[in-house]
């Protein structure tokens, strides 16, 4: 027998009941999560049937082909595309950041009242839809828009084409969707900002660039880390941005993988490919958390 | 509260419940704008009582990944091609059908009741035939540079945006057909350098990506675009509302023709009404109705009078005979699907 | 608060109208009277009248609400005693990292990667049962598993920050456990809860990647149909119902704000 909290119970009572709690959301969760992930890699070492079915042939073909070993001869494109994926997520993460901290403070600064009006500002994109926030963009980098003459003028395309598909509009797709992810989370780390700290680097005539780092930074890393990993590891994965804006012309692996589970019917490849995004996820996570610390994501 | 989440549960099971079509509704999966669907479904329904959904897809891949990853039970009649048809068959999606139940079928030509693929219809009922060409803008292009496939694939040729044709077997053939080899050879060699052309062709700053046969017109009509592959009734379509500025040719290399077909899948939810609208559809007029809609030609021999005598002339309907010389088929291509996966992919990833 | 450098409110703006200048593109070509281009040809309703007459986006308007509200309600149950068991009982250190683990995992993987093992799993699953064809008990199975995980942090972030004393004070005067559930805990736990109910919808409404790879032929939800529209070309239909819905997000937002402020 022991007290818990108040208690008195067995270690067994106490397990029965927990177990009625747990129960049921940790069985879904195996069933349709952790059970479908494990099918995943399993499948990931498995061919594909000439009409696009599974055959249980065990093999590594679909990894090699991954590294670019196929029969139309050696190529960098997956990897390529791996690492494009990595550079749009970190690009993009980082110009969220550089827009977010602004707009955070900005927010902070106005009085208490007119604060919620800000924030429904920013919540209101950050509830629309991504599919109708991305192909809003095919109207603003239209031919007949001033950003799409403004770059034909300049030379950088050729007349009367529209600033898609291509990276830059796949940049903007990405940070106007993930943009509320970094600021709100950042928000709410500035409004519990100390600002005594600031104005004492204020007093010791500490340089901008100095407050910002020793002082403003630390204090808002919570807030930021949230932010950062919401933003940079959906980002990897992301399909529909790279789909609308980036046509077939700029590919990340998230077209990739839908591509393989869709169109070209090759779920093992589509699993490998699966398999490389999610140690990336991981590595990348790993790196962070051992940058920043320990913080809890919600 | 364990009786809140049974009764949620059983909420969605009754909700989202597998394909309960009902016995009063037809379920149809079909290509996007080949056929009026207001005009058809509202007729349909006043004659037989049957309710028609039509889903829509843009190329045979994305009809056969549907397919495969468990949609042929929730669809009566899917549209097929000629060269998906042996791979429909291998994996067991569609059934033979009860001839007894079409009567109608005896008003096709003979020509099309004996295909190549299929000789006696006894599992599929010709829909259209048509082929492939290209979609210009005359105000742009003069009508001599549209006459070859190198206005898309020949940097010097076109300065303004293009489209190219996002259906994977399709455009990989053309391809092969432009440097001279069999479009249906899967010699890994020509494979490689048809891919080598896509890419490169793909990459020049002026190409707007792949996208499908209706997509891409409705870009070229708009002036966001200049020339695209197009289906001919598609683009015929567009012509007729703008036959100043909008052209179609076959280009000189050739291209490849089509028959597509509605064939009724193994497990369909409501096989008699999808008898009865596959006969309907072979009734002369209806036939017409078709044709006259999508503008593309007809199989069926008894609609012929009906059709649009404008139509009959046009040479992108019903062409000549040394178009036709021009045109080849498709052919399934077995095994070597996995090839042309494999270079699709590559294709769509530099 | 304080002063802010100007040029610390001119970012602030850029990123605001980054944020607005696409949405409102769709609004104003929403009522351009013209099929093709994008050169202002005069004002018109017309588009939004063809949209209440299409019936088949007010099917998926209907499915996407049925999709969000009974995986929400689902997720939201299975979600809260998930976080009470978890935080309410002594488990091992091994056995709470893992379970940790498992609950974080939907929440930082990419979607696009448990959209991909909820395809194979469910093909497989097909082979055994025909209830899982795509269509709509397959999204809500998807939704319900990503869900769960938010709810339950969210609902345990809130279960740590209560603290066990009020419970502790009604076990001291004998509470049963029904009692302590129904008087105590979900009541403290209501904001909790109602929050991590909140974020479930949210994620339920703006999903798309799982929807699309778990979606039938009659379980078309909103997202999806504006995407296949969207492939095959833009037109002002839609662009009238993508400003439907952000406006109908306007309001619920701003209804929602009332209703929490009382």
């Amino acid at each position: 027998m022991l007290v818990w909290y108040g208690e008195l119970t067995t270690q067994r009572n106490l397990t029965r009941r927990g177990l009625g709690f747990l129960g049921a959301g940790i069985l879904w969760l195996l069933v349709f999560l952790v059970l479908p992930g494990m099918v995943l890699i399993l499948v990931s070492f498995i061919t594909r049937g000439g009409y696009g079915q599974l055959v249980w042939d065990y093999t590594f073909e679909n990894y090699k082909r991954f590294m670019g070993f196929s029969v139309f001869g050696w190529t960098a494109d997956y990897i390529i595309i791996m690492w494009r994926s990595v550079w749009v997520a970190f690009m993009s993460t980082l110009i969220c950041v550089i827009l977010s901290y602004p707009l955070a403070f900005f927010i902070c600064s106005r009085p208490e009242k007119k604060r919620y009006f800000w924030l429904t500002l920013i919540i209101v994109p950050f509830w629309t839809n991504m599919v109708i926030r991305t192909y809003a963009w095919l109207l603003i980098l239209a031919p007949e828009m001033p950003l799409a003459k403004l770059a034909s003028f300049m030379k950088l395309i050729p007349p009367e084409t529209p600033l898609y598909p291509s990276a830059f509009a796949v940049y903007m797709g990405m940070v106007s969707i993930f943009l509320p992810f970094v600021t709100l989370p950042l928000y709410s780390s500035i409004e519990r900002l100390d600002w005594s700290l600031v104005e004492a680097a204020q007093d010791l005539y500490a340089s901008k660039l100095r407050i910002f780092m020793q002082t403003i930074l630390p204090q808002t890393l919570p807030g930021l880390t949230v932010g950062v990993i919401l933003t940079f590891v959906p980002t990897m994965g992301m399909f529909v941005v790279p789909n609308l804006l980036g046509g077939s012309k700029y590919m990340l692996v998230g077209n990739l993988i839908q591509q393989q589970f869709g169109t070209s019917r090759d779920w093992p490849f589509g699993s490998a490919i699966s398999m490389a995004l999610m140690v990336l996820t991981m590595v990348s996570l790993q790196l962070y958390r051992r940058r920043s610390k320990e913080v809890d994501v919600i | 509260m364990k009786k809140i989440v049974l009764i949620l549960v059983a909420l969605a099971v009754v909700m989202g419940g597998p394909a309960r079509a009902g016995k009063d509704e037809l379920r149809i999966y079909i290509w996007s704008e080949y056929m009026d669907e207001e005009f058809m479904s509202a007729e349909f329904e006043k004659k037989f009582g049957y309710k028609v959904r039509i889903d829509h897809f843009e190329s045979y891949e994305e009809m056969m990944a549907k397919l495969q990853s468990g949609g042929a039970s929730q669809y009566d009649l899917v549209c097929l091609g000629d060269y998906v048809f042996e791979a429909a068959m291998s994996m067991n999606i569609i059934q033979k059908l009860d001839h007894s139940k079409i009567p109608n079928l005896k008003n096709l030509m003979p020509r099309f009741y004996n295909d190549y693929y299929d000789p006696g219809c006894n599992y599929h009922v010709p829909w259209q035939w048509g082929f492939t060409g290209l979609l210009y803008r005359k105000d742009k292009i003069a009508d001599k540079d549209a006459q070859s496939w190198s206005l898309l694939f020949d940097p010097k040729k076109l300065k303004g945006p293009f489209y190219l044709l996002d259906s994977q077997q399709e455009m990989i053939s053309l391809t092969m057909n432009y440097l001279g080899y069999d479009p249906n050879s899967y010699d890994t060699n020509h494979l490689k350098e048809a891919m080598k052309l896509v890419i490169k062709t793909k990459k020049r700053s002026n190409c707007l990506g792949f996208k499908g046969g209706v997509g891409a017109r409705d870009e070229v009509a708009s002036g966001a675009a200049q020339a695209s592959t197009c289906y001919n009734g598609d683009a015929n379509k567009v012509i007729s509302e703008n036959p100043k500025t909008l052209g179609f040719t076959v280009p000189k290399e050739g291209t490849f023709m089509f028959l597509d077909a509605l064939a009724l899948t193994k497990d369909a939810p409501n096989p008699e009404a999808a008898y009865k609208w596959l006969n309907w559809i072979l009734e002369p007029e209806i036939g017409a109705n078709i044709s006259n809609f999508v503008q593309y030609a007809t199989p069926n021999k008894a609609s012929m009078p009906h059709i649009n005598k404008a139509d009959l002339n046009n040479p992108t309907i019903y062409p000549s005979k040394e178009v036709m010389d021009k045109l080849f088929y498709l052919k399934d291509p077995g095994e070597n699907m996995k090839l042309l996966d494999q270079a699709w992919t590559r294709i769509k990833a530099q | 608060m304080r002063r802010i450098p100007p040029f610390v409110t001119a970012m602030a703006m850029f990123a605001i109208a980054f944020l607005y200048v696409p949405l409102l593109a769709v609004g104003v070509f929403s009522v351009n009277a013209t099929r093709y281009g994008l050169t202002w040809k005069g004002f018109t309703l017309d588009w939004y009248i063809k949209l209440l007459q299409n019936e088949f986006i007010l099917e998926a308007a209907w499915n996407t609400l049925v999709l969000a509200v009974v995986s929400t309600a689902v997720a939201t149950i299975l979600g809260t005693f998930l976080a009470i068991g978890l935080d309410r009982f002594p488990w091992g250190r091994k056995a709470n990292t893992f379970l940790d683990v498992v609950l974080h995992i939907p929440v930082v993987i990419p979607d696009i990667i448990l959209a991909a093992s909820l395809v194979v799993a469910f093909g497989l699953l097909r082979l055994i049962s025909e209830v899982f064809e795509p269509g709509l008990f397959n999204m809500i199975i998807g939704h319900i598993t990503f869900q769960i995980a938010f709810v339950a942090l969210v609902v345990r972030s809130r279960l740590v920050s209560l603290g066990q004393d009020i419970e502790e004070a009604a076990r001291d005067l004998f509470a049963s456990t029904p009692y302590l559930l129904r008087r105590v805990t979900i009541p403290l736990l209501m904001p909790g809860i109602v929050a991590g109910a909140m974020m479930a919808f949210t994620l339920s409404l703006d999903d798309f990647v799982i929807s699309f790879f778990t979606a039938g032929p009659d379980s078309i939800t909103l997202p999806l149909f504006i995407y296949a529209a969207v492939r095959r070309g833009v037109s002002p239909q839609i662009h009238a119902l993508s400003t439907m819905t952000v406006l109908v997000t306007v309001f619920l937002i701003i209804g929602i704000e009332r209703f929490t402020r009382k």
